[in-house]
């Protein structure tokens, strides 16, 4: 396979023309400005070029992810440290750095060099923290971003003979110019807006979206966080090193928490969620730093002389950031790019497919969905206790029981969202015992939730192609967005393809969250309430759709409802739980004229009244 | 014996203030889902207060009032006017919200008061030491641990005895449940900023002690360590806050005492490496709140 064709595999052909116009709209008139434009002005281009790259490093983990980094500006101080180091005049660093080891002060090396060897030391660090943070949630992991800033930032301090401490680092050779700016800026936008539209950013987004149902469409959201975040790492490691060889003077101080201020509100108020929000935040507050600079010193306004306000900057900085969040919360942008204000026609369309095409996964073996004895207590409380059942592929078990019988508990246990007390779950013979859910759904286990969990901000096209590329690795985006199209239309609902999920009426919504389910190619599928909230149409057309999946896939299907005439009329068997115990299990029949289960369900005196009815 | 003595004194001291700091964030979050960052702010505006206080006149006494009472009404109007408009907002919008808020509050007390540190006088009586058996201990730091001590002690039966610390954790459980139950939403709030007041107003003061000056970017350090504790601690949970600001405590203090010398300017590097290896094997911190997946 050549490089070639894995790259093209695995890029987001369709985002290439959005991707090319948005980098050719900052390159443009930066080009110009390096041709025709006087000294100050290349170097405010410069500056943005360089700010631009670090918004993007930022933009691609915490848009992508939708956890705020605080942390990345720690690597852009990295980058700058280690290249300006690696570049610097022998003579300066005998006298600046005089720790240094003697093969660092002797050697001076290229921009490149020095980079690529300040990118090794930042992805090192990226990697060592980056494997605790993923795996926190979103709002802890960015307060442990924020340690990260202040780890970085005392150790550069702390390390004075090695670094210059607080004093400032002077005399790093001017090694980027605007050109050099303009070249790395539009790698740095393609690859950003190509990551987005990936499949590794598709499922990041999921994870971004909603975690449980991302884990549970087999997506592994910490290892794609890690991704993006060494990913991010990278361009501010790179923006960092810029930086120093651009304004050839540094200090510990300029990569703290004023730089990381600015980058943020670039970043929020373009729109955190897409590319070019984040190129456009950063022209905005660019020029709104431009231009407050100017007025901090003291200026006069019709005739009123206003005195020198300390800290301006910061202020209008933060007043942007708050008249864009109590407006519309999500940046000038929102989630769109330069791709939506593209004519129609420049876009490409995807094709309806003429006829639904059932494929059913390759049988790999277990046929049985087996739970022994399974038992899950809250400390005293217990919420399923000492449950035994077994699904089999191509049948359809019902699970019913008054409200809190512990139906919900039991299908968190099988799909790995809840740890069993003790008991054991198995497909075939191989256990699912204490595997992660994502790690459940890859061996064969589609899940829907009670409360819909999709992914809110991503297309319904997006959102089963999130879950088919677990389950189809290796296949290029393309493919899968062809796999996910024909499923659509198999649920017929491929006319939503292009809606944003979260826009849709609740009944189209269940269903877009069934299609989910069925990408990850289950051999069981486990379903809490898909009916509930449905009217009697809705309700027989998901009914119809499952009777359809059963047979044409072979899925074992393992449902939870409360609508009797639904549970009744679709499963071969049905298993009763009661106050998290099995009561129960049999024919549909034989459950409706069981005592204990009419007990259960309307108390003892009324089940007596409906037996003697009956 | 003594130094361990000792440096174990002074790991309670600065662990109850952290505590203290922790408690007040982790209140407001389990009730709102915001981390606020303005909380630094709450602790500088005690500061002041004192200090404004003591110029006016007052009593000393009378002083630390007034800095918990300014703090109190700042929190008050943060939420008010602030964090109100966003309250059904993701954490994310929470989170940048109240980092924008903060700049512009220690900006404003920087144009408006001074960038520099203005002095507080430390009133004699707490300047020296107390004997207890055969040890000396410094009374600010006797001090400092009983009112912490007290403070959590109070927070605890407020939390345990009273309907509306009842109330307030059933909101920290479970905000919309305990709506539903009708409990009033703009009430428990309020009441989770005021509590967070109160608490960074005291921290505040445990600091001024150690300190003696007062100068905008005080709160700055003090509760990005709280912040740090909290999240140690497990979000959201208020015992995990208080256990998280502890350790750290403690983790710091010893690091300061044992850290040979060549590595002691990496003392802050170094605690915080160390919380977040224990994130590593604890990712919803060490006493998390259950969440549950439905």
């Amino acid at each position: 396979m050549s490089f070639g064709s894995t790259l093209s595999r695995a890029i987001a052909v369709d985002a290439v023309p959005g991707a090319a116009l948005l980098a050719g709209l900052v390159a443009l008139p930066c080009l110009v400005i390096a041709l025709t434009g006087s000294g100050a002005l290349v170097l405010t281009a410069t500056n943005f070029l360089v700010m631009l790259i670090a918004v993007l490093g930022i933009s691609l983990f915490s848009g992508n992810s939708g956890i705020i980094s605080f942390g990345n500006v720690a690597f852009m101080a990295i980058g700058a440290q280690v290249s300006a180091t690696l570049t610097l005049p022998p003579a300066i660093k005998t006298a600046n750095l005089p720790l240094l080891p003697v093969f660092l002060q002797s050697i001076q090396l290229d921009f490149w060099s020095a980079t690529a060897a300040a990118l090794i030391v930042v992805i090192i660090v990226a990697l060592a923290s980056g494997l605790a943070l993923v795996r926190m949630s979103p709002t802890s992991a960015s307060i442990a971003t924020l340690g990260l800033l202040i780890i970085v930032n005392s150790i550069i301090v702390g390390a004075q003979g090695f670094t210059r401490g607080s004093q400032a680092m002077y005399g790093v050779p001017k090694l980027v110019g605007l050109p050099m700016a303009v070249g790395l800026a539009v790698v740095a936008i393609i690859a950003t807006r190509l990551y987005r539209d990936s499949v590794t950013g598709i499922r990041l987004r999921a994870g971004r979206d909603n975690d449980a149902a991302a884990r549970a469409c087999g997506i592994d959201v910490p290892a794609e966080r890690l991704r993006a975040w060494v990913a991010g790492a990278i361009l501010s490691g790179l923006a960092g090193a810029m930086f120093a060889h651009m304004l050839t003077v540094f200090s510990a101080k300029s990569f703290y928490f004023d730089l990381t201020f600015s980058i943020i509100a670039m970043m929020v108020v373009g729109g955190m969620a897409s590319v070019t929000g984040a190129v456009s935040g950063a022209v905005v507050i660019t020029v709104l730093i431009e231009i407050l600079r100017r007025l901090e010193n003291g200026f006069s306004l019709g005739g009123l002389q206003v005195p020198q306000i300390f800290g301006l900057t910061q202020v209008g900085l933060s007043v942007a950031i708050l008249v864009i969040l109590y407006g519309g919360q999500t940046g000038l942008l929102g989630f769109r790019e330069i791709d939506s204000f593209l004519p129609k026609s420049w876009r490409r369309q995807r094709a309806l497919p003429a006829a639904a095409s059932a494929q059913a996964r390759a049988d790999d073996g277990g046929d049985v969905l087996s739970v022994q004895k399974l038992t899950k207590s809250y400390g005293g409380l217990v919420a399923v206790s000492d449950v035994s059942l077994s699904v089999r592929r191509g049948e359809i078990v019902g699970l019913i029981g008054p409200n809190g019988s512990g139906k919900t508990t039991l299908l968190g246990c099988i799909a790995g969202t809840h740890a069993a007390t003790s008991g054991d779950i198995r497909i075939g013979t191989l256990s699912l015992n204490g595997l992660a859910p994502h790690a459940i759904a890859r061996l064969g286990i589609g899940r829907t939730f009670q409360t819909v969990r999709l992914f809110a901000n991503m297309t319904v096209l997006e959102n089963v192609t999130a879950a088919l590329a677990d389950a189809e690795r290796g296949s290029g985006l393309d493919a899968l967005a062809g796999r996910a199209m024909d499923l659509l239309a198999e649920m017929g609902i491929a006319e939503l393809s292009g809606h944003i999920a979260g826009t849709l009426a609740y009944g189209q919504q269940r269903r877009v969250e069934i299609a989910r389910a069925v990408a990850v190619s289950p051999a069981f599928l486990l379903l809490d309430e898909p009916t509930a909230g449905m009217n009697d149409v809705e309700t027989g057309v998901i009914l119809a759709t499952l009777k359809r999946l059963v047979a044409e896939r072979n899925i074992g299907l393992l449902i939870v409802d409360h609508d009797m005439k639904l549970i009744m009329s679709l499963c071969d068997r049905i298993v009763v739980l009661n106050k998290g115990a099995l009561i129960a299990e049999g024919s549909p029949d034989e459950i409706q004229g069981n005592k204990n289960v009419q007990e259960a369900y309307l108390g003892r005196r009324h089940a007596r009244l409906a037996g003697n009815q009956a | 014996m003594d130094i361990v003595l000792q440096q174990l004194l002074n790991a309670v001291a600065l662990g109850g203030t952290y505590a203290l700091l922790a408690l007040g964030l982790a209140i407001v979050f389990s009730v709102m889902g915001l981390i606020n960052f303005a909380h630094g702010e709450l602790m500088t505006a005690t500061g002041y207060g004192i200090f404004f206080g003591i110029a006016a006149g007052f009593p000393f006494i009378l002083s630390l009032g007034m800095g918990v009472g300014l703090a109190v009404v700042l929190a008050l109007s943060m939420e008010r006017v602030a964090f109100r408009p966003i309250r059904r907002a993701s954490p994310t919008i929470m989170l940048l919200t109240s980092f924008a808020v903060s700049t512009i509050l220690h900006t404003l007390m920087q144009n408006l008061i001074s960038a520099r540190p203005k002095p507080i006088p430390i009133p004699d009586m707490l300047a020296g030491a107390v004997t207890i058996g055969a040890h000396q201990i410094g009374t600010i730091q006797v001090l400092s641990i009983v009112i912490a001590a007290v403070s959590l002690i109070g927070l605890t039966l407020f939390f345990r005895a009273t309907l509306l610390g009842i109330g307030m954790r059933a909101a920290a459980e479970d905000f919309d449940v305990a709506r539903l139950m009708g409990l009033n939403a703009n009430r428990v709030i309020a009441v989770a900023f005021a509590i967070s007041g109160v608490l960074a107003g005291i921290a505040g003061i445990l600091w001024l002690f150690q300190r003696g000056s007062v100068d905008p970017l005080m709160g700055f350090v003090p509760v990005l360590k709280a912040f740090i504790a909290v999240v140690l601690g497990g979000m959201g949970s208020l015992v995990g806050a208080v256990a998280g600001g502890f350790i750290l405590g403690v983790v710091e203090v010893l690091l300061r005492a044992f850290l040979p010398d060549a590595l002691i300017s990496y003392r802050d590097a170094i605690s915080l490496s160390i919380v977040i290896a224990i994130l590593y094997f604890y990712p919803d911190g060490i006493i998390p709140r259950r969440e549950n997946i439905r």
